[in-house]
């Protein structure tokens, strides 16, 4: 037998078709294997590139950090913040007289009488105010000082690194034309520091006139009002047990004491302001923008979920055959709305609704209504809402159908209603696939851009919880809407630019963790119904 | 669809009330668990699956259903408690099924008593993703019962009534589906025992099962009959011949033959039926 070759092999021999069948099946592979190839690639890239541009916002945003306490902006910002208190105290004096004149309106007193009645207490918030005339005038003094010494350090610093870049290409020539003046910082911080005096002699004055105020203050008219005005003299009182302390603050400042490597990243993520091309200082810290976003989810979400789940329930447990073919694809068209046409659905009619059901007496009871702004969280919550209800509805109804017909059947077969199976069967054994629709309807809410930046409101500000509910009626910015308003303005490569991208990583890595968890949580379904 | 003078015939008129069942003086021989079923059909949509089936179904006795696949006696089954009610457009086309005197598919009739009354164990075992202890209280819970000393005792019993108690005592409330097979069938038997029908239909119980599980369960549907009336739907001749009393074969959506378990095994009266529990056919 051997050396024979089996006249009945089961391999027949390559003949022609056979060979040209397995070049298509091979350029099969490359086509379907190449395209999958270029996919990856392309997300890496992206990645990659992401990554590059951010992480060079730490380096910078520390060099911007250092410039700020060796210019010595950081020493003038402590007298800043003490003028800014006094201004604070200022504007509670005012709010005190609006809500006497509130008082005293509802009461209908005429108005002479109720400027008569105040004249007392105005002389007095005016003489309050006065105080601070040469707090103010310190601080203006001091900030020219600091800025232009900012600006030359720099210019300077500009003109270093051009240099050594052409030191480093090897143009030696060129690099000696380039004349980089000398700053004497030492003697412009004397200068600036010369403040420390000014401003214990401004707040002995402040202190000495201030005492003497307090004492001869006049009484209010209303007892409630009194009440306040107390409240506000305590707070006075602090102020000015707290004048020594930023006295003793500008004394110990010292503009070389060095920040360390960390300040910029945790002034970045836990920064409360995001300040930028301003004349003075740049900040750049996310949690305006991430609450904004957070709020603005959240809102959405409290809307979306009971209308997403419960229209769930209904098409896939209650509705008729006909109901379904009608709601379904109706549902779902919603997310075929484009979103900058929600957004402007958004200004000209929710925004406009919101703010006149506000002023209407229907809702007079609320506290924080009537609102001033008509672009705010809450109409921005209510269109990303209206985005994220056909995710939820469409994957929870997913989840529902997808439940074994056995647990309905026994559930029915014991008796129960119809309520009684959802609510105790079918929701809960559908539960992880309904908190995944729940969590894959966030990631779209975060995700999204042009409604939040038509109908946001766009202030970067943290909002006032103070008001409790009423905050979620105050204009925020977010993640996404201040990266695609900035992004177009900024120098590439400036630090403003990279903390975009450092935004932009931020949001990535949040989308992407709630992708994460509701995969986890689809395949904790799929165990629990296995 | 049945014309109302041959409901009103079919229909007691004294019988309204389902829940406390009375003497039929139409039908004097009434007894707690019975079924009568007369002159059944039944169809999917315009697919009729059930021809005029006549059957008296005994109380306190267990009654298999045996036939080929296709033959309509899991839809007779789910006719019992009105599970074919779940499917659009499946409906009884004519004749009545009444239980103890009462047609069930009457409008007085509350579904939910019904079926409260007929429980059903199913082909494939189906607790829910739930503790063993919740899988049991299921019933009792949606009937309303709050009380946790009445719930726990009913637990109790229903769980050595299936012969499950000694297995899970020390695991109520581990979920259901930490039980093997059999043991999941026997949960789902003592869930629909936890409510205390008086009929307990089966699909095909045993049919997911292996030999030992499958003899457990035998065993427990022979001692159920001393409360129950019980039907069972199954496949496999053995089974029927073992545990039950009567036995009912189907073909083609007709009833063939009815009679004692044992005259159908050792002389059956139809040609058909020889030949189907022969093996020479289905």
């Amino acid at each position: 037998m051997e050396g024979v070759a089996d006249p009945r092999t089961l391999i027949p021999e390559r003949t022609k078709s056979r060979r040209a069948q397995v070049v298509i099946e091979q350029a099969i592979k490359a086509f379907f294997g190449g395209n999958a190839l270029v996919a990856v690639i392309v997300l890496a890239l992206i990645t990659i590139f992401l990554f590059r541009e951010g992480f060079g916002f730490f380096g910078q945003n520390l060099a911007n950090l250092r410039l700020y306490r060796q210019a010595g902006l950081e020493y003038v910002d402590i007298i800043r913040g003490n003028a800014a208190q006094h201004e604070s105290l200022s504007r509670k004096l005012s709010e005190i007289r609006l809500r006497e004149v509130r008082v005293m309106e509802k009461r209908n007193v005429p108005l002479e009488e109720i400027n008569a009645a105040l004249a007392p207490f105005d002389q007095f918030a005016s003489a309050f105010s006065d105080t601070a005339e040469n707090l103010h005038g310190l601080v203006s003094d001091l900030t020219d000082q600091a800025s232009a010494l900012k600006e030359q350090l720099f210019a300077r610093a500009e003109l270093l690194a051009q240099r050594n870049q052409l030191e480093r290409s090897g143009a030696q020539t060129e690099a000696e034309k380039i004349v980089v003046p000398e700053v004497d910082r030492a003697a412009a911080l004397a200068r600036l520091r010369e403040g420390s005096a000014r401003f214990e002699s401004v707040s002995a004055e402040i202190t000495a006139k201030l005492y003497n105020l307090l004492a001869q203050a006049p009484a209010m008219p209303d007892p409630a009002g009194q009440k306040h005005f107390e409240q506000w003299k305590t707070r006075a009182r602090k102020y000015l047990a707290g004048l020594p302390a930023a006295s003793e603050k500008l004394r110990t400042w010292s503009p070389d004491t060095p920040i360390p490597w960390y300040r910029s990243i945790s002034s970045f993520l836990f920064g409360r302001d995001w300040v930028t091309a301003s004349f003075w200082q740049d900040w750049y810290g996310i949690i305006p923008l991430l609450v904004g976003s957070v709020l603005v989810s959240i809102v959405a979400l409290v809307i979306a979920v009971p209308l997403g789940v419960a229209s769930a329930i209904y098409v896939s447990e209650i509705a008729s055959r006909h109901e379904k073919r009608l709601i379904k694809p109706y549902i779902e068209f919603i997310s075929a709305i484009p979103s900058v046409v929600l957004g402007f659905f958004g200004i000209a009619v929710v925004g406009q609704a919101v703010r006149a059901a506000s002023q209407s007496h229907f809702f007079k009871w609320v506290s924080f209504f009537p609102i001033s702004e008509r672009l705010n969280i809450f109409t921005a919550g209510c269109l990303l809402a209206l985005m994220a209800v056909p995710t939820i509805f469409t994957l929870s109804e997913d989840a529902l159908r997808n439940v074994p017909r056995g647990f309905k059947e026994a559930s029915y077969a014991l008796g129960a209603n119809r309520l009684q199976t959802i609510a105790r069967v079918l929701v809960p054994a559908s539960l992880s696939g309904i908190v995944s629709a729940i969590l894959l309807g966030l990631g779209r809410v975060i995700g999204e851009t042009m409604v939040v930046l038509l109908c946001a409101g766009n202030r970067i500000a943290i909002p006032d919880f103070t008001q409790g509910l009423g905050a979620i009626f105050q204009p925020v910015h977010t993640m996404t809407g201040i990266i695609a308003q900035e992004m177009g303005e900024v120098v590439r490569g400036s630090t403003h630019y990279r903390a975009l991208f450092m935004v932009g990583l931020v949001l990535f890595t949040i989308t992407l963790a709630i992708n994460y968890l509701a995969q986890k949580f689809v395949a904790r379904y799929r165990m629990s119904i296995g | 669809m049945v014309s109302v003078a041959e409901m009103s015939e079919i229909t007691s008129p004294t019988v309204v009330n389902q829940t406390a069942p009375m003497p039929n003086p139409a039908n004097p021989k009434v007894e707690r668990g019975m079924i009568e079923i007369e002159q059944l059909d039944f169809a999917y949509g315009t697919n009729k699956v059930l021809h005029d089936i006549n059957l008296s179904i005994p109380a306190r006795a267990v009654t298999a259903f045996i036939g080929p696949s296709g033959c309509g006696k899991t839809t007779l089954l789910r006719c019992l408690n009105r599970m074919n009610d779940l499917i659009d457009s499946a409906r009884i086309t004519q004749g009545s099924i009444r239980i103890e005197g009462v047609d069930i598919n009457a409008s007085s009739v509350d579904v939910v008593d019904l079926r409260r009354r007929v429980g059903m164990v199913f082909q494939k075992s189906n607790p829910f993703p739930k503790s063993i202890y919740d899988n049991v209280a299921y019933g009792l819970r949606i009937a309303g019962t709050t009380k946790r000393t009445l719930i726990d005792e009913a637990v109790e019993k229903s769980l050595r009534s299936a012969a499950l108690w000694d297995e899970v005592k020390d695991r109520l409330h581990v979920s259901g589906y930490g039980l093997s097979g059999g043991q999941q069938q026997r949960l789902c038997i003592a869930r629909a025992l936890a409510v205390e029908p008086e009929i307990v239909l089966m699909d095909e119980p045993c049919s997911a099962l292996d030999p030992i599980a499958t003899a457990k369960v035998e065993e427990l549907i022979r001692q159920l009959k001393e409360q129950y009336t019980i039907v069972i739907v199954t496949h496999n001749m053995q089974q029927a011949g073992r545990c039950s009393d009567h036995t009912a074969f189907f073909y083609l959506g007709r009833l063939i033959e009815f009679d004692d378990t044992t005259k159908i095994f050792s002389n059956p009266g139809q040609r058909q039926t020889e030949e189907y529990i022969t093996g020479r056919f289905g």
